[in-house]
């Protein structure tokens, strides 16, 4: 009997299992293009970020290029020797300082200024401004860094930049500023063309989220006697609130690589130089030299890894802050 | 609202793609020109050439982003296809990196010609020995044992032979070959000097009131503007220093690190007050290509120009070709009674042939013929009788100025020196009358030979290697902030803090295996 009845709720646990299985195809059938569409991209991921993975392997090990691929799992052990040895590099505090303190300075600074941007865009009343200003804002983003970098020579310069020259002519300054070379302006340089460059581009998702809130709402607002700030602060900001969320934590993930701008690394190697060194080193030109120019790959991954590493922690943790004190996250 | 926006966004894009398309369309249209203007030219050439047969073609990568010649073009070029039935197609990289990369990803070309990454190549997983295939393919090809000694790895294997290298006995042999451009010299302005009453440029001191008076004179004026790769050398000589920053010097059979030598403290005193007192743009040191000095100097815009012993006669014909009327002097070669030029040199760069070269037999034997006597002249010199006739004293009588860089280049004349020797290069600089000749005679005088030094080489990958890169890297960074001090002890205390840097990071470790190896190789040039 006690068999019997066992049987049957195999039977029917097995019917019912087979009822999902039937139902789940159905609908995985009612959705295939969507799912190909997630299939590019798993795959995309499968190809370019899972399988180069197991490079990670030599950050432990003494690889020599000369071994080739091969090498990779062939050469011998050594632990946590490269670690040590970074940590332990004289430059270790300042390379790690710059990229923090020019990690942090670009979120602080490239985060708010789309966001300010779009709010003040959707108050714009004159629509061919608006567009104009906003074409004006975003195109930067299609130049790539190497032209940023070319044309900021010829406005900062000491010698035949623009800026200067206006400057001493108006007499606001009697020496040409170095602002290419002395370490003290490297990070205003960079947060500043950073924000030039893609602060319009940011603003196009956050102008989207703005398009999203419900008119009448403002309407509503408006007859309830709110004043135009009043308008931002409790419907605009408020409707915002998720896109902010996500991208601030899509930011914070990114953060030791320049944060939703990036380009930290573009910037430390292309304003860098051998006088504002001290400010503008940061681990992944580090990285870059170390394992590219001297060819110690192990070293390199090492340090790479010991970022990576980091900026796993910071998403997670982001995640969970978000979670708990705004209710929106990711994940 | 929002497709009205739609629309407009797709204009823009549309307009900036039109435009994108645009330029690269005319740009493309720009290289198809040049295509069609050089292909056409060797072509009949090489058709009426006796050796009717199709030359074989191989890739060539130069390690050198600076490389005034980017194509195999020109009569030297043609005359050594002739010849060799070879041609190259040539690639100079964008920068210092490109060529570890290619290492890096294995995609070697046929030919690598480099001097930075020299030991790295020299490896039998990427290259071919030299050895293995003259055995194979040219036995009659016969490099000297000094050479195959300098060259030769730990594995018994040589992969290449650098040129630009002669022995002191080679070179005490041969009164006309001077030594090549690659020694520093410094070029002023003749007109100001003139106007400045020519005070006399014969100490160091004397230079530094000249820049002075030049400062307060012509306010406007940049003093000394230095070419990147030439800021140091001409300084270190005069300040006593026997070698460049990352080399090695020799006092009583014991080698110590450049850094150390107690004249270096000098040398960047002197440097640093050339900045404190305005005569340098600290600029000057972030300099990312090296044709701004060369701007500064040949647009009136400088006073000095420090870079290669040519500089002068170089800057002269530049400005004389766009039209200016002031004329560069080079500076004495010896402006203290501590010159030194320490020649530790084993060459310059050398060609490997990789592993991934299609036709190792048709290259070693291309090698071979850059080696003959003939292949060397025609390499250095040009054609013979079209820009050269032998001087039976022992020396080409040329027929154009070798400080014309835009003949040389545009002729090929000297680039495609892939194998060569110190003697024959150094037989170009012979012109009598010019003042790279002199600036180069005067400098024999001070010359001492040290090969042995040169042999202090790391290894790939070894921990000698991994210690002097972090050390030289680290005075890369340091030694600006001593250029740059805002005073003299500032000057002091940064360069004490540079050598208390290098000794934490293992210096003395790093001396101790050069003794070892000085010791070791030195017998090779007795």
């Amino acid at each position: 009997m006690a068999g019997n009845s066992a049987t049957a709720s195999v039977k029917a646990n097995a019917r019912s299992t087979n009822g999902r299985q039937a139902l789940f195809w159905k609908r995985f059938k009612k959705q295939k293009l969507l799912h190909l569409f997630v299939g590019l991209g798993i795959v995309f991921l499968l190809i370019f970020s899972y399988s180069p993975m197991f490079g990670i392997l030599m950050a432990f090990k003494d690889y020599s290029i000369s071994s080739g691929i091969k090498g990779i799992f062939t050469s011998e052990w050594v632990g946590l020797a490269h670690f040590e040895e970074f940590v332990n590099d004289y430059q270790f505090g300042t390379i790690v300082r710059n990229t923090l303190v020019l990690s942090l300075l670009k979120v602080l600074f490239t985060f708010p200024a789309p966001i300010l941007l779009a709010i003040l865009l959707n108050e714009a009343k004159n629509l061919r401004f608006k567009r104009f200003v906003q074409t004006v804002s975003y195109l930067p983003h299609f130049i790539s860094w190497v032209v940023v970098v070319g044309i900021s020579f010829s406005f900062f310069s000491a010698d035949i930049g623009v800026v200067n020259k206006a400057l001493m002519g108006l007499g606001v300054i009697d020496k040409p500023l170095a602002i290419l070379t002395n370490p003290n302006y490297f990070w205003g340089l960079s947060v500043g063309s950073a924000v030039w460059k893609e602060m319009g581009w940011w603003t196009i998702i956050f102008l989207a989220a703005i398009a999203g809130i419900n008119p009448s709402l403002y309407e509503a607002a408006q007859m309830d006697g709110a004043g135009r700030l009043a308008r931002i602060r409790h419907i605009t900001f408020p409707g915002m609130k998720g896109t902010i969320v996500v991208v601030l934590i899509l930011t914070v993930g990114s953060i030791l690589g320049g944060g939703l701008v990036g380009s930290n690394f573009e910037q430390a190697f292309l304003f860098g130089n051998s006088i504002n060194n001290p400010t503008s080193e940061i681990v992944q030109t580090y990285a870059f030299k170390v394992g590219l120019k001297d060819g110690r790959f192990s070293y390199a991954a090492s340090i790479d890894l010991i970022q990576s590493v980091i900026s796993v922690i910071l998403i997670f943790s982001s995640n969970a802050i978000a979670k708990r004190t705004s209710g929106s996250s990711l994940f | 609202m929002n497709r009205f926006g739609k629309k407009k966004l797709l204009l823009a894009t549309l307009a900036v793609v039109l435009v994108l398309a645009l330029l690269s369309a005319c740009s493309k249209n720009d290289a198809g020109n040049q295509g069609a203007s050089g292909e056409p030219s060797p072509n009949p050439s090489s058709e009426s050439a006796p050796s009717a047969k199709a030359p074989i073609e191989l890739s060539l990568f130069i390690d050198a982003p600076w490389y005034p010649v980017k194509e195999w073009k020109g009569p030297v070029a043609e005359k050594i296809t002739e010849k060799t039935g070879v041609k190259l197609k040539v690639t100079v990289a964008t920068d210092d990196k490109q060529l570890p990369l290619m290492i890096a990803s294995g995609d070697l070309p046929d030919l690598v010609f480099t001097y930075a990454q020299v030991d790295r190549l020299s490896d039998s997983k990427l290259s071919y020995p030299w050895n293995e295939l003259i055995a194979k393919y040219a036995p009659d090809f016969k490099i000297d044992d000094t050479r195959i000694a300098i060259h030769t790895m730990d594995d018994g294997n040589f992969y290449t032979v650098r040129n630009s290298f002669a022995t002191q006995e080679e070179m005490a042999k041969s009164k006309y070959s001077l030594g090549s451009d690659g020694n520093p010299g410094i070029a002023v302005r003749e007109d100001i000097l003139k106007e400045l009453g020519n005070p006399p440029i014969q100490t160091l001191d004397d230079f530094l009131k000249v820049l002075g008076m030049v400062k307060a004179k012509y306010p406007d004026m940049i003093p000394l503007t230095m070419d990147k790769e030439w800021i140091e050398q001409y300084f270190l000589q005069q300040s006593g220093v026997e070698g460049l920053l990352d080399g090695w010097y020799e006092r009583d059979g014991k080698v110590d690190y450049v850094l150390r030598q107690p004249e270096t403290l000098d040398y960047f005193k002197f440097m640093n007050s050339l900045y404190r007192n305005g005569f340098i743009l600290a600029e000057n040191f972030a300099y990312t290509n090296d044709q701004i000095d060369d701007q500064y100097a040949t647009s009136g815009k400088a006073f000095a120009h420090s870079h290669t012993v040519s500089v002068a006669d170089s800057d002269n014909i530049k400005v004389k070709n766009s039209g200016g009327s002031y004329t560069f002097k080079l500076l004495p070669s010896a402006l203290s009674d501590k010159t030194i030029s320490v020649s530790s040199g084993l060459g310059f760069a050398g060609t490997f042939i990789t592993k991934n070269n299609k036709n190792p037999e048709a290259s070693i034997k291309f090698i071979q013929y850059l080696a003959s006597d003939e292949g060397k002249k025609l390499t250095m010199f040009g054609v013979e009788g079209e820009h050269w006739t032998w001087n039976e004293e022992g020396y080409p009588n040329l027929k154009y100025d070798p400080n014309d860089a835009d003949f040389v280049n545009g002729n090929g004349i000297k680039w495609w020196y892939l194998y060569n020797d110190g003697v024959t290069e150094g037989m170009l600089s012979y012109v009598p009358g010019t003042q790279k000749t002199q600036a180069l005679m005067d400098r024999k005088a001070f010359t001492v030979y040290k090969p042995a030094l040169g042999l202090i080489q790391t290894q790939p990958d070894s921990p000698e290697k991994t210690l002097k890169t972090k050390i030289d890297e680290m005075v890369k960074n340091e030694k600006v902030k001593i250029y740059l001090a805002k005073s003299e002890e500032e000057a002091v205390a940064n360069y004490e803090n540079m050598v208390k840097n290098a000794e934490k990071l293992g210096l003395q470790k790093l001396v101790d295996w050069a003794n070892e190896t000085y010791q070791k190789k030195k017998d090779l040039f007795k």
